[in-house]
C-alpha cells in the first residue's frame, strides 16, 4: 500500500501535500520556482513527446521558441464528405503546419474542463484528448512527489471547484475526465473534495472552538464559496456551496481588452476585417497560437506596407509571430499582482518591434473590473442568503487563492462582514493542505 | 499613447491614494529618460540617413550579397535555393581594388586594405622603365566583391568578377605582367564600369565623349548584357563611349568636360535615343559622367592638381539639350590651359586615389584635400592623369 496525497490541480498553480496525522507537509515540488511549494499548471510537450511542467516547462519554452524561425508546410489534415441529393464527393483538407515548431505549451488546462466544446488538441502527429493532457501533467506531478517522498504514491484526493458547470451533466463529465486522467497518471485510488471545503479543513486546524466560516476561495479560474460549521470534526456541517466562473484570468482579459489592444492597432485599423479579428482575438490566450498562420502574416505585411498603423501592427506581428504570447500574458498577470500591494504598476514589454509601456493604477484596474465585482458581490450575498445565516452570524471569512489578495475584494468582505472577521489563509497552499488532510482521513 | 483620459485617471488615483503620486512621477520620469535617450539615438540615425552614409552602407551590403549570390549561381550552374537557416555570416575584412587600365585592354589590379592607407602618400608606382608615353591609363577604385563590365568602343562588353584579375605588386606595377582583355580589330577599351549595384537602379545611362547620351531601362540593359553587346552609344564616327551610369528617375545625371563645362539633368528627362545633350567646343570632350544625387558635393580635379569642391546644390540642371553647359573654370583659367581631368560626387569621409604622370598613385583623405586645395604632384612637370574616389569602409570592433 503506497502513500496518499492531496493535489490541488489549479487553473494557474497546483500543489501536492501529504498529511501523516500530525502536520501537513506541502511538498517543494518545483525547485526552480520562487515558491517551490507551488508549481505552475503549465505543460510543455516537445516534438519527441516528452512532458515538462511548471517552471521547467516555462524555461524550455522560452529557450526553444522566442524569436525562433518558422517554416510553414502544407499538410493533409483529413477529408470532408459532401453529400447532396444526387451527388457525393470527397474533398481533401490541408492545413499549414509550422514544421520547425519545437514544442507546444499548454496553459489554463483546468479551464478546458468547464468547456463543453473542448475535446483535445493535435500535438504534432499525436492527438491529445483533454484527459491525456491532464494525465500527462498529473503524471509528472506524481513522479516529482514520489522522488521527494522516496515512496510510491497510490492514492490521491483531488480538489475540484464547487461548480465546474451550471449544467449538471457537464459538471459530472468534467469530474469524470479529471478522474480518468488521475487513473491514467497511475493513481490507483482517486477521490474528490470541494476546494473551499479543503481550505476549511486546513483552517480548522487553527480553531479552538466551533465557528461559522465562509471560505472565499478566489483563484485563477473560479470563485468558490462555502459556508461551513467548523471546529468540531465530528459535527462539521456544510450550510451551502456557491460560486461563479469569474476569477484571475478574467481580470487579465479585462486588462488586455481595455488597456492593451490600443497598442496593437485597435481603433486605428477599422477597415480590414482580418486584422481587426487578429486584434480582437488577443485577449483569448488559447486562440493566439492559432493566429500565426502564413495568411495572417501576409495580410499584416500588406497593411503595414500600405502604411496603416505600421508601428502598432508591427508590434502585433511581433507578438503573434515571435511566440511572445506567453510573455505577454505573464506580464499582464504580473502587473495585476503588483496592484495588490501598490497603487501603481507599469505594464511594460520590450521585444523586437514591440514596446509596450502602460502606466496602470489600482483605480483604473478597479474601474476595468467593476462589472465582475458587482457579479461577485451578488453571488456572495446570494450564497450567504442561501445559508440561512445573516452576515453577522458568520464568525470568520477565510480568504484563499491568488485573486483573494486583490484589495477591492478584501475591502468588499470587510465592508459586509467586518474587517476583524476577514482572515488571510495561506494563499496558495491552504487548499492543497486541506486536500492532504482529507486524503489522510479517507 | 498617453491620452487626456489616462492622465485624468492617474490624477484620480492620486486623489484616491496620495501615496501613489511618488510612484507615478518616478515611473513617468524613468520612461521620459528612456525615451529621451532613444530619441537621441533616432536623431543620430536620421542624420546618417540624411547624409547618405547609411544608404551607402546598405547599398554596399546589398551589392556584396548580390555579388555572392551571383557567384553561387555561377558555381552551381543555375538558380540557387537558399537554405532557410543561414549560418550567421563571418565578418569579412573589406578590401579595395585599385585598377589601372588602358585603351589597349591592359589592366593592373592592386588589392589594398583601405584602413592601412597613409594619406598624402604614394600607395603604388608604375615601373619607371615603362613610361606612360602615349598611353592614357585610367584609375578606378572598387570593392573586391565587384563585378566589372569591360565596355569597348564598338559596344562589345565583357563581364568579369574583380577577383578574376591577377593582383600586381604595388611597389612596381608592370604593364608587361598586366591582365589583358584584348580588343578586337579597330577596337579600344573605353571604360570599365562596376555593375554589382545595377539591379537596384531603374535606368542605365550611356554617355559619349562628345556629349551624347542615351538611357534605357535596367531590365532591357541586362538582356543586352547577356548578349555581350550594349551598342556603341555614339552617332558621330569620331565619337566614343566614355561612361555608363545607373540611376533612378529622380537622380541627377552629370557630365563634365575637359574644358570645364558641366551638363546636369534629372535622369527621367534624359533621351532614350542617342542624343547630343551638351554642345562641346571642337577640342573639348567629356572626362567624367556620374550620378550626383547620392552625395552632398562634387570634386573636380584639374591636370595641375587643383581640387575644386562644390556642393551638389550648386549644379544648375539644364532645361534643354544641346546647351553649352555650366562653367566651372573661368575664361582666363581656361585660356591659360587649365583642364579638368576628372570629377566625382563625394562626401567628406571619402578618399581619392590619384594617378600622376610620373606613374605614382597617391591617396588622399578628401576632407584633408578640401582644406589643402590641391594634390601634391612633387615636381611642377608632373600632372594628374586620372583619379577615382572610394568610401572608406567603417571599421567595426
Amino acid at each position: 500500500m503506497g502513500l496518499k496525497v492531496g493535489i490541488d490541480f489549479g487553473t494557474s498553480n497546483s500543489g501536492v501535500a501529504i498529511y501523516l496525522g500530525d502536520q501537513v507537509h506541502v511538498l517543494p515540488i518545483d525547485s526552480k520556482n520562487l515558491v517551490p511549494e507551488v508549481v505552475k499548471t503549465i505543460l510543455y510537450i516537445t516534438q519527441d513527446y516528452r512532458h515538462f511542467i511548471g517552471q521547467e516547462a516555462v524555461e524550455l519554452y522560452y529557450k526553444q521558441n522566442i524569436n525562433r524561425q518558422r517554416r510553414f508546410v502544407k499538410k493533409w489534415a483529413g477529408e470532408i464528405d459532401y453529400r447532396g441529393s444526387d451527388m457525393h464527393y470527397v474533398r481533401d483538407i490541408y492545413v499549414y503546419v509550422d514544421e520547425l515548431q519545437p514544442g507546444r505549451l499548454l496553459q489554463f488546462i483546468k479551464t478546458a474542463l468547464r468547456s463543453e466544446k473542448y475535446r483535445g488538441t493535435q500535438v504534432f502527429e499525436r492527438y491529445y484528448s483533454l484527459s491525456d493532457i491532464i494525465s500527462a501533467y498529473l503524471s509528472a506531478l506524481k513522479q516529482r512527489a514520489e522522488a521527494l517522498l522516496g515512496e510510491e504514491i497510490s492514492g490521491v484526493t483531488l480538489g475540484r471547484p464547487v461548480i465546474f458547470s451550471r449544467d449538471g451533466e457537464q459538471d459530472q463529465k468534467a469530474q469524470n475526465t479529471l478522474h480518468q486522467a488521475a487513473l491514467d497518471a497511475g493513481f490507483k485510488q482517486v477521490d474528490f473534495e470541494l476546494e473551499p471545503v479543503a481550505a476549511a479543513l486546513f483552517y480548522e486546524l487553527s480553531l479552538s472552538k466551533p465557528q461559522n466560516v465562509l471560505i472565499f476561495d478566489f483563484g485563477g479560474g473560479t470563485l468558490d464559496l462555502t459556508i461551513m460549521r467548523l471546529g468540531d470534526p465530528h459535527h462539521r456541517n456544510v450550510y451551502v456551496n456557491g460560486g461563479i466562473s469569474i476569477a484571475g484570468s478574467d481580470f487579465d482579459r479585462a486588462i488586455i481588452e481595455k488597456r492593451m489592444l490600443a497598442h496593437f492597432g485597435k481603433e486605428l485599423v477599422q477597415h480590414d476585417p482580418e486584422i481587426v479579428n487578429l486584434i480582437h482575438n488577443l485577449p483569448d490566450w488559447a486562440a493566439l497560437p492559432e493566429l500565426s498562420t502564413p495568411r495572417a502574416k501576409a495580410e499584416l505585411e500588406r497593411v503595414i506596407q500600405a502604411g496603416e498603423a505600421p508601428v502598432r501592427l508591427k508590434a502585433l506581428e511581433s507578438l503573434i509571430f515571435n511566440d511572445l504570447a506567453f510573455s505577454f500574458y505573464n506580464m499582464i498577470e504580473a502587473t495585476k499582482i503588483t496592484l495588490s500591494s501598490r497603487g501603481v504598476a507599469v505594464a511594460s514589454m520590450k521585444e523586437e518591434d514591440l514596446d509596450i509601456w502602460e502606466l496602470y493604477t489600482r483605480s483604473q484596474f478597479e474601474k476595468d473590473i467593476r462589472e465582475h465585482r458587482e457579479q461577485i458581490e451578488q453571488v456572495l450575498m446570494d450564497t450567504v442568503t442561501a445559508s440561512d445565516l445573516e452576515p453577522a452570524q458568520i464568525d470568520a471569512v477565510v480568504k484563499t487563492g491568488g485573486s483573494s489578495n486583490i484589495p477591492m475584494f478584501s475591502d468588499m468582505l470587510g465592508r459586509i462582514f467586518g474587517n476583524d472577521k476577514v482572515k488571510a489563509s495561506d494563499v496558495f497552499n491552504s487548499v492543497t493542505a486541506g486536500l492532504a488532510i482529507k486524503a489522510y482521513q479517507k | 499613447m498617453i491620452s487626456r483620459d489616462k492622465i485624468d485617471e492617474w490624477i484620480h488615483e492620486v486623489e484616491e491614494r496620495p501615496s501613489s503620486a511618488g510612484l507615478i512621477i518616478r515611473y513617468i520620469a524613468n520612461r521620459l529618460s528612456e525615451l529621451a535617450s532613444r530619441d537621441e539615438e533616432l536623431a543620430a540615425q536620421n542624420i546618417e540617413l540624411l547624409s547618405g552614409r547609411k544608404v551607402e552602407e546598405y547599398e554596399s551590403r546589398i551589392t556584396s550579397l548580390e555579388y555572392q549570390l551571383e557567384l553561387l549561381k555561377r558555381q552551381l550552374g543555375g538558380e540557387v535555393v537558399l537554405p532557410t537557416e543561414m549560418p550567421s555570416p563571418t565578418p569579412i575584412q573589406e578590401m579595395i581594388n585599385v585598377l589601372l587600365y588602358t585603351p589597349l585592354g591592359q589592366v593592373l589590379r592592386v588589392e589594398m586594405d583601405p584602413t592601412g592607407l597613409a594619406p598624402e602618400k604614394a600607395i603604388a608606382k608604375i615601373a619607371v622603365e615603362q613610361p606612360l608615353d602615349g598611353i592614357q591609363p585610367t584609375v578606378l577604385v572598387t570593392s573586391t566583391t565587384e563585378e566589372l563590365l569591360f565596355i569597348f568602343d564598338s559596344g562589345r562588353t565583357v563581364r568579369l568578377p574583380a577577383t578574376h584579375l591577377p593582383t600586381s605588386n604595388a611597389e612596381q606595377l608592370d604593364w608587361q605582367g598586366s591582365f589583358i582583355e584584348e580588343p578586337r580589330i579597330k577596337e579600344e577599351l573605353a571604360v570599365i564600369q562596376p555593375i554589382a549595384k545595377m539591379p537596384i537602379y531603374e535606368t542605365c545611362i550611356q554617355a559619349s565623349r562628345r556629349g551624347y547620351v542615351k538611357k534605357m531601362k535596367t531590365s532591357f540593359f541586362t538582356s543586352h548584357l547577356d548578349e555581350d553587346y550594349i551598342g556603341s552609344g555614339v552617332k558621330l564616327r569620331a565619337d566614343k563611349t566614355c561612361g555608363l551610369n545607373f540611376a533612378n528617375k529622380d537622380d541627377l545625371f552629370v557630365m563634365v568636360s575637359q574644358e570645364g563645362y558641366i551638363f546636369s539633368m534629372q535622369a527621367e528627362r534624359l533621351p532614350t535615343a542617342i542624343e547630343e545633350v551638351i554642345r562641346l567646343g571642337i577640342s573639348d570632350h567629356i572626362v567624367a559622367a556620374f550620378v550626383a544625387s547620392r552625395k552632398p558635393s562634387i570634386l573636380f580635379i584639374t591636370q595641375n592638381g587643383k581640387a575644386v569642391h562644390r556642393d551638389t546644390s550648386w549644379l544648375e540642371p539644364a532645361s534643354s539639350f544641346k546647351s553649352k553647359g555650366q562653367a566651372i573654370l573661368s575664361k582666363e583659367r581656361r585660356e591659360a590651359g587649365i583642364r579638368i581631368v576628372g570629377a566625382a560626387p563625394v562626401d567628406e569621409a571619402d578618399w581619392g586615389v590619384f594617378l600622376h604622370t610620373d606613374g605614382i598613385l597617391s591617396a588622399y583623405k578628401l576632407n584633408d584635400l578640401f582644406a589643402r586645395g590641391s594634390v601634391v604632384t612633387g615636381q611642377p612637370a608632373v600632372q594628374i592623369l586620372s583619379f577615382s574616389v572610394f568610401h572608406m569602409p567603417e571599421i567595426k570592433e
